[in-house]
């Protein structure tokens, strides 16, 4: 090693006998496993840095009489540490003895039993009895510390890994640490429950089994689970997790600490916890079909030939131009490919995955990676925040902002402040002009919604330095759909012209992949009114929605876990999709049906797996498309936000939740609490203009459609003049009200005191 | 004929080694009028067993599922809530179920079994018509609430054990020398066997 020129940056030591070279400033515990040798810790975490309060991870450094930690000792040359030897051994013993002097050692029934840190390293340090002959205090176990976590005060061994991961990476700043000595406790600052959208992930970084997760809580133990990792495709981040699934049940997803590309280890309370929805006895098992207005149990095999049959024959009489299909962006490449070449082989060109409000999903050529997104000196958002969009996405933004120091802007924001420092403008000129100057690096985020903003973005970006483009939607798979060519060609109709021609009578088959537009689209009247005029409407989904109630053929769909393929997240990078779960016993994947469906077509060749795969393949490794925001492909659309009709009232603007968007949130009754309530949210000057106050309930009203009963939410940060309404929530469909229509407030019923949002 | 009185010694030969046994003691017993006394550590049937107060002792752990080398125990855990405590403590198993013909009768899981919750007992009687109905539910396995053992881990006042430490101190109520007595079915068992002391 001697001869190895010494550069400036490298320090050379000797960790148990093997001399190692590591940067500069690099902790013991991290030079450490350069040697593959782990020092226990508990709170150290390489994604919080080092805070030296359990000192577990005592080494011995020659040269200093008393032993060191190794998570807060940085190295320096020539340094010779011992992290095996008799006298660190003792050490940690001694440690070890002191964490568990009031530890309740109720391993059998701790949901952590089997996975805990705090197990292993006992019994590979510890003595194994304890010289404290007192008794262990006693503290409350079992609390209820928000909707989504169980906390153990008695186990909790003080580490502070979940105050510093609310403090440092989701920037929450909820939990503290109450009390002093053998007292204290785990507990949020206001004494209000623990909630936002990343609280899962305290569960995970918990090294004992203090903080458990509710829906988990004593379902399992470790080693019952069998485990598969895959992508989440909740949402169109892509995060890398781990399912966990026992007989046939799906108990909990974990993160993937090492998936520093995508989601950097964490996953949001969406991707973690709704899954109960694949056990959920309101899936559709059964292909349905409506028959004098009823619908009625068939087999597989009637229910390809009665669709097969209802396009042939309307190809047959009214051309391929009467036949259409949207989806995609809830499906994996694969199935995305296969829909639009089989379609495509008919004849069909009326292909579109653009269910929703969102019109565009490439982020042109300019597209950057998450590690870009977190080194922008300068970061703008325009439209949807993505912190109900993209929620692992989001936190790389709080990590730029608050750690790396970039300079956040939001252009129109619908929602309230952030809780990073941000500056809010009204219109892109007033972003150009709020750009810091020195800025060499410009990320910009768009939700893909309003084209018009889109262009206007596109033309601001030219004059950004070292530009990153994000397009967070909101179907996970929306940018691979566009990749494998779920967009229509020159000609062919999208998704707003196929719903007209469908009101006119001009489309008599229009086939529906995992879609719900009459929740989701950016006008529910007018998307219901073409539905109910397509004489042969199929729907494939897991449950009943307001869309498939509509439809002539149910089919039930495989979920997520349950079929295998690729899927493209948002920054382009093609992940796998794995199966976990068996389906129900009837239930196929949209890939299944449409061979089933394929093979009523003997004209269509189709292709074999191999080939498939070499397609898919090549089709996401083309370069992406260097059309920008707004323009090319997209701009065939119908404008998707019509200008404000001036009346009185306030303007109608519709925001995502993460536990809203999807409708499969609403069959787990045990993230019941998690779902949010149908607020109307309104700036402070509105809600004194109007009299109200949160927690008050009230209608509005707007070109005579009435939506009952909104919880308002005062949000101090919102501008006046508009109303911001939870979308996609069922029941209470904000999209009833067409966008950037002006709503009445009517008939307010006061809360009896004010109640906290 | 003279050949045949020859044989004669023989026939008495041999019926005088049968005859003989008339006056042996009989191996054979009445069952199932009379029972065997077994060894004192038959391992059969199994039973969960409750405490004194009536509460079970079966935390809902799976400690005996994952020690169980023929795999035929499965348990799943669930809440106790302050409305209905099944178990003391926060813990008790919603569904415990041992296949007994998968079972190969080690007593392993009693020796993982951390509260003293599931216990073998010298009853091995299980003949049945169909397999389904060798798999014995909580139903089947459950002592009566009277028939608990032992005093409950000290409740605090939240209604939480004092420590599983605990367990030790109950588990020497148990009198290794009475043998099965300390269990519920050997107590039935014993009112049940007739004749043949040991």
């Amino acid at each position: 090693m001697s001869s190895t020129p010494t550069q400036p940056d490298l320090v050379h030591l000797t960790i148990d006998g093997v001399a190692v070279e590591v940067p500069k400033g690099t902790l013991i515990v991290e030079a450490a496993k350069t040697v593959k040798q782990e020092i226990p810790v508990y709170c150290y975490h390489p994604k919080l840095g080092p805070a030296g309060l359990c000192r577990v991870c005592l080494v011995e450094v020659e040269g200093m009489p008393k032993l060191q930690i190794g998570c807060n000792t940085p190295v320096s040359d020539g340094m010779v540490v011992h992290t095996q030897n008799a006298k660190v051994d003792t050490g940690r013993s001694m440690i070890l003895e002191l964490l568990l002097v009031n530890h309740p050692l109720d391993c059998p029934i701790c949901d952590k039993g089997g996975e805990c840190d705090l197990q292993d390293y006992a019994m590979a340090y510890g003595r194994g009895s304890s010289d404290v002959a007192d008794a262990k205090t006693s503290k409350p176990k079992g609390v209820d510390l928000g909707p989504t976590i169980v906390l153990d005060e008695e186990r909790c061994v003080v580490c502070q890994r979940c105050v510093r991961f609310d403090d440092i990476i989701a920037q929450e700043n909820q939990l503290v640490l109450k009390d002093r000595g053998a007292r204290d406790i785990i507990a949020t600052a206001t004494g209000e429950p623990y909630r936002h959208n990343f609280t899962g992930n305290v569960t995970e970084i918990c090294p004992v089994g203090a903080l458990t997760s509710k829906t988990y809580r004593f379902k399992s133990r470790p080693w019952d689970l069998q485990r598969t990792q895959t992508s989440c495709t909740q949402c169109a981040v892509g995060c890398q997790q781990m399912v966990d699934v026992r007989s046939g049940t799906p108990l909990r997803t974990m993160s993937v600490e090492s998936d520093d590309a995508i989601s950097d280890g964490w996953l949001c309370d969406r991707g973690r916890y709704n899954i109960g929805f694949y056990a959920s006895p309101e899936r559709i098992t059964q292909p349905l079909y409506r028959k004098d207005g009823e619908f009625h149990q068939i087999g597989w095999d009637d229910a390809f030939s009665l669709w097969a049959k209802a396009i042939k024959s309307s190809i047959a009489a009214n051309g391929a131009a009467s036949v259409g299909a949207i989806g995609g962006g809830r499906l994996t490449n694969e199935e995305a490919f296969f829909l639009q070449y089989l379609f495509r082989a008919l004849g069909v060109e009326n292909l579109d995955w653009r269910a929703g409000t969102q019109r565009q999903a490439g982020p042109g050529a300019s597209g950057g990676t998450y590690a870009e997104l977190e080194r922008a000196d300068a970061i703008v958002i325009a439209g949807e925040s993505p912190a109900e969009r993209a929620p692992v996405m989001d936190l790389r933004i709080r990590k730029a902002v608050a750690r790396n120091g970039a300079t956040l802007i939001r252009i129109a924001p619908a929602e309230g402040t952030p809780n990073v420092a941000c500056i809010d403008v009204a219109t892109v000129a007033q972003a150009i002009e709020a750009m810091p100057s020195g800025a060499k690096r410009v990320a910009l985020v768009w939700d893909g919604v309003d084209l018009q903003l889109g262009a206007e973005l596109a033309k601001a970006a030219s004059g950004w330095a070292g530009l990153r483009t994000y397009v967070t939607g909101e179907q996970a798979n929306a940018r691979g759909a566009e990749t494998m060519g779920m967009l229509p060609r020159e000609g062919a109709m999208d998704t707003l012209a196929m719903f007209a021609a469908a009101r006119e009578g001009r489309l008599d088959v229009l086939s529906l992949f995992g879609v719900n537009p009459v929740l989701h689209a950016s006008d529910a009247a007018p998307t219901r009114a073409a539905l109910e005029r397509i004489p042969f409407l199929v729907v494939s989904d897991l449950f009943m929605t307001e869309t498939a109630a509509m439809a002539t053929l149910v089919l039930p769909a495989k979920g997520a876990f349950e079929k295998g393929g690729t899927t493209t997240n948002l920054t382009g990078d093609v992940l796998p999709v794995n199966q976990s779960l068996q389906a129900p016993e009837s239930a196929l994947s949209d890939f299944e049906m449409l061979i089933g469906l394929a093979q009523h077509f003997d004209e269509v060749a189709l292709p074999t797996s191999e080939e498939l795969d070499e397609r898919v393949i090549g089709l996401c490794a083309k370069p992406p498309v260097a059309d920008g925001f707004g323009a090319g492909r997209y701009a065939s659309a119908a404008p998707s936000r019509p200008a404000p009709r001036p009346s009185d009232g306030l303007a109608v603007v519709v925001h995502s939740a993460v536990f809203a968007g999807g409708g499969t949130s609403a069959h787990d009754e045990r993230i019941a609490s998690l779902r949010p309530l149908p607020h109307a949210s309104l700036g402070a000057q509105d809600a004194a203009l109007y009299g109200l106050q949160s927690g008050d309930r009230i209608d509005l009203e707007c070109d005579g459609v009435l939506l009952r009963d909104m919880v308002v939410a005062v949000r101090p940060g919102m501008r006046p003049g508009i109303v911001a309404l939870t979308g996609g929530l069922p029941g209470r469909a904000a999209n009833s009200l067409s966008a950037g229509a002006r709503a009445r407030v009517v008939n307010v019923r006061k809360a009896a005191a004010p109640v906290g949002v | 004929m003279r050949k045949n009185l020859y044989n004669v010694g023989a026939i008495l030969k041999g019926l005088s080694i049968t005859f003989a046994f008339m006056f042996k003691k009989k191996p054979t017993i009445e069952y199932p009028s009379v029972k065997k006394q077994h060894a004192p550590r038959f391992h059969g049937l199994h039973e969960l067993r409750r405490y004194a107060d009536g509460k079970e002792r079966c935390i809902g752990c799976e400690l005996c599922s994952s020690a169980c080398p023929a795999n035929a125990i499965t348990v799943i855990g669930a809440e106790n809530t302050p409305e209905d405590r099944t178990s003391p403590g926060e813990r008790h198993a919603a569904r415990y179920e041992i296949d007994e013909l998968r079972c190969i009768f080690c007593g392993m899981c009693e020796e993982a079994c951390p509260t003293d919750a599931i216990v073998l007992t010298p009853r091995f009687e299980m003949a049945d018509y169909r397999r389904g109905s060798f798999i014995y539910a909580k139903d089947r396995l459950l002592v009566p609430p009277g028939a608990g053992l032992g005093p409950a881990p000290d409740e605090r006042p939240n209604g939480i054990p004092s420590d599983l430490g605990r367990v030790a101190e109950v588990k020497s109520t148990m009198d290794i020398a009475q043998g099965y007595s300390a269990t519920n079915r050997g107590e039935t068992l014993k009112t049940q066997r007739k004749g043949l002391a040991p």
